[in-house]
């Protein structure tokens, strides 16, 4: 927290109006998304893990549509080559190009880490503004429940449910990460509503005559969904991770689908002769864990609306 | 103190049975039935429906529940409380108690590594904070947080063992070897390494700030006004309450342990519970998976309750 608020940029919001440096700024009118901009781009790590990501996702989305199935073509005169201009990254023992599989790779595993932190999303946030609007009984009842899914051995119940629901399954995996990883975003919420229940735009609402469901959904849910941004963020992070150790492991993934999981799947012989099939998938994995945890610091600090950012 | 623990353990009851009743649902979504393996040409109808009416099969799923669960907890006598493996047919409480040992072993000593890196690690970061040494620490712990446990452990395994063959890349022991202390620690090395450094990467971040919020208080200063040397401040003053809630880290640090054993067992073959998992799951070998579950539910929870212990114990402000 200290450390953003010494590192603060020159003023952004400000400074685009453009030619008013000589101003005095007595009452600084900003809105809360100006505010938001300014405090995200005060946080240089942030910024770069914006760009890395966007630029992930870019390729993600462009490669692979551009070439289409190319990624699992074979071609058993072109098998274990290492990388050149034709194959910048190589080709595996079966002669697949390891650049078009990593991107497929990249685009398969962003896809089921969003997909999961929907899931995440949609039961964190339906619990949390239950529990946290009526508290009471059944505040008691949804956090109890939380508390034993805190105690459960996450990656052993989803390796339990990939093994019931069907193995190679990117669906599977998705719900199996979604059912396990949601109470951070629920307590989260859980929180925002406590503190927003007796808000006064809340009291209005209810004094207006308005149904509770109306309250929820179109007045305390809006206002309270900055930590929920931050838990999905930060939640990319950690379904990506699930995903590629699953299809690692051979339950998510498998070939001739790619993933960046099952990319490393080969390890053991890899590691002997051809470590540069390697490389690739770990460093990208890598980045975008580290670039989903960076962009989720960086929305905490920027959405919250209590800490100011100083003018001088 | 005793009763504190009893009421902690009364307290963990609700949270068994909720983990109990969340595996034994699951378990019921697959597909077709226990009785389908035996089902072939050479097995009659009344045969198959014999075993239905004996494992209770054809009961309303809560009495199926019950009778599971009031079974399950019959194994500190009784061998066959959790059923038989799918595959070999040995008995699962036996499979499980075989393994337990060696996940405890790799479990506990990265445990300890980890407390002795991250904690001088934190405490160096907080006291020369925004010094190279903290800015080094802090990069390396954000990467090592974000690398996956997978990624870490072939990582290792290509340096270590392949690159400059330095240690074993499987097993816990080496042929002819049981028993012999130094050979275990050479197969040790590597996965316990694997397992160590994200952790270490939590627990020095965490330690850091812990570090950095007790520097910052009232009896740190006056410490130092009174002219006490800087080292015993640190040591005696700071360190002393900065340690405090990393003890809860303890409990939290399950789960994620759990899982990172999983797999650190898997790249390098330790025949530990993770191992067992990820194999049981290969072979569909449910009974053994829904037992491992348990076990790692029970492990969570006896770790936090063995956490909030050792904090009322060493932080005196804690009443019972």
């Amino acid at each position: 927290m200290e450390r953003i608020e010494t590192t603060i940029a020159p003023r952004v919001g400000t400074a685009a109006s453009g030619g008013e440096q000589d101003e005095v700024d007595l009452i600084p009118v900003r809105t809360y998304w100006q505010l938001v901009r300014q405090r995200f781009l005060a946080h240089r790590l942030a910024v770069i893990a914006l760009f890395t990501m966007s630029t992930l996702v870019a390729l993600a989305l462009i490669v692979p549509t551009l070439t289409g199935e190319a990624y699992a073509k074979t071609s058993l005169s072109q098998s274990m080559l290492p990388p050149s201009l034709a194959h910048p990254l190589g080709t595996n023992q079966i002669g697949q190009d390891m650049f078009l599989r990593l991107m497929k790779g990249l685009q398969t595993s962003l896809i089921i880490g969003f997909m999961s932190v929907g899931i995440i999303g949609l039961i964190g946030v339906t619990l949390g503004s239950i529990s946290g609007f009526y508290g009471g009984k059944i505040d008691n009842l949804i956090m109890r429940f939380v508390d034993v899914v805190l105690s459960l051995p996450v990656f052993f119940v989803i390796l339990m449910i990939v093994a019931v629901l069907g193995k190679g399954s990117a669906a599977v995996v998705i719900i199996a990460i979604g059912l396990t990883g949601w109470t951070l975003a629920c307590r989260l919420v859980r929180a925002e509503f406590l503190k927003l229940r007796e808000a006064d735009f809340v009291q209005a609402g209810r004094a207006l005559g308005a149904s509770s469901r109306r309250i929820i959904s179109r007045h305390i849910l809006p206002a309270s969904l900055a930590p929920v941004v931050v838990a999905a963020t930060l939640g990319i992070a950690d379904s990506v991770v699930a995903e590629a150790s699953l299809s690692f492991l051979g339950f998510g993934i498998s070939p001739p689908e790619a993933s960046l999981g099952n990319l490393l799947k080969n390890f053991d012989e890899d590691l002997q002769v051809r470590p540069w099939l390697l490389i690739p998938p770990a460093v990208t994995i890598v980045l975008v864990v580290l670039s989903a945890s960076f962009l989720g610091d960086g929305l905490r600090d920027a959405l919250d609306p209590r800490q100011r950012v100083e003018s001088k | 103190m005793a009763t504190y623990v009893l009421r902690r353990l009364i307290q963990a009851v609700p949270i068994l049975i909720g983990i109990s009743v969340i595996s034994f649902l699951i378990i019921q979504l697959a597909p077709g039935d226990p009785t389908d393996r035996f089902r072939s040409g050479r097995v009659s109808p009344e045969t198959i429906a014999n075993l239905i009416r004996m494992y209770g099969l054809d009961k309303p799923l809560p009495e199926q529940f019950i009778s599971w669960f009031t079974t399950f907890w019959t194994f500190p006598w009784n061998v066959a409380a959790w059923g038989y493996s799918f595959v070999d047919g040995r008995p699962v409480v036996e499979k499980i108690f075989d393994r337990i040992p060696f996940t405890l072993e790799l479990m506990v000593t990265s445990l300890i590594v980890t407390m002795i890196v991250s904690i001088p690690l934190g405490v160096l970061a907080a006291v020369r904070q925004y010094s190279w040494a903290d800015k080094i620490i802090t990069t390396m712990a954000t990467i090592g947080y974000a690398l996956p446990s997978f990624v870490l452990g072939i990582l290792l395994l290509y340096i270590f063992s392949i690159k400059l063959n330095l240690f074993p890349s499987f097993g816990r022991q080496s042929l002819g070897q049981e028993g012999n202390l130094p050979d275990l620690m050479w197969h040790l090395f590597l996965p316990v390494c694997a397992l160590a450094i994200q952790q270490i990467a939590a627990w020095s971040r965490y330690m850091r700030s812990s570090m950095l919020e007790v520097l910052q208080q009232d009896y740190v200063r006056t410490a130092r006004a009174k002219g006490l040397p800087g080292s015993k401040v640190l040591y005696k003053h700071a360190l002393k309450n900065a340690l405090l809630p990393v003890i809860t880290l303890l409990g939290l640090s399950l789960p994620s342990l759990l899982a990172g054993a999983a797999i650190t067992e898997s790249i390098f073959s330790w025949p530990g519970l993770g191992y067992l998992a990820v194999q049981s799951v290969t072979t569909n070998d449910f009974p053994t998976i829904l037992a491992i579950v348990m076990m790692g539910g029970m492990m969570v929870i006896l770790g936090n309750l063995l956490a909030d212990v050792l904090y009322g114990l060493v932080d005196p402000r804690i009443k019972y």
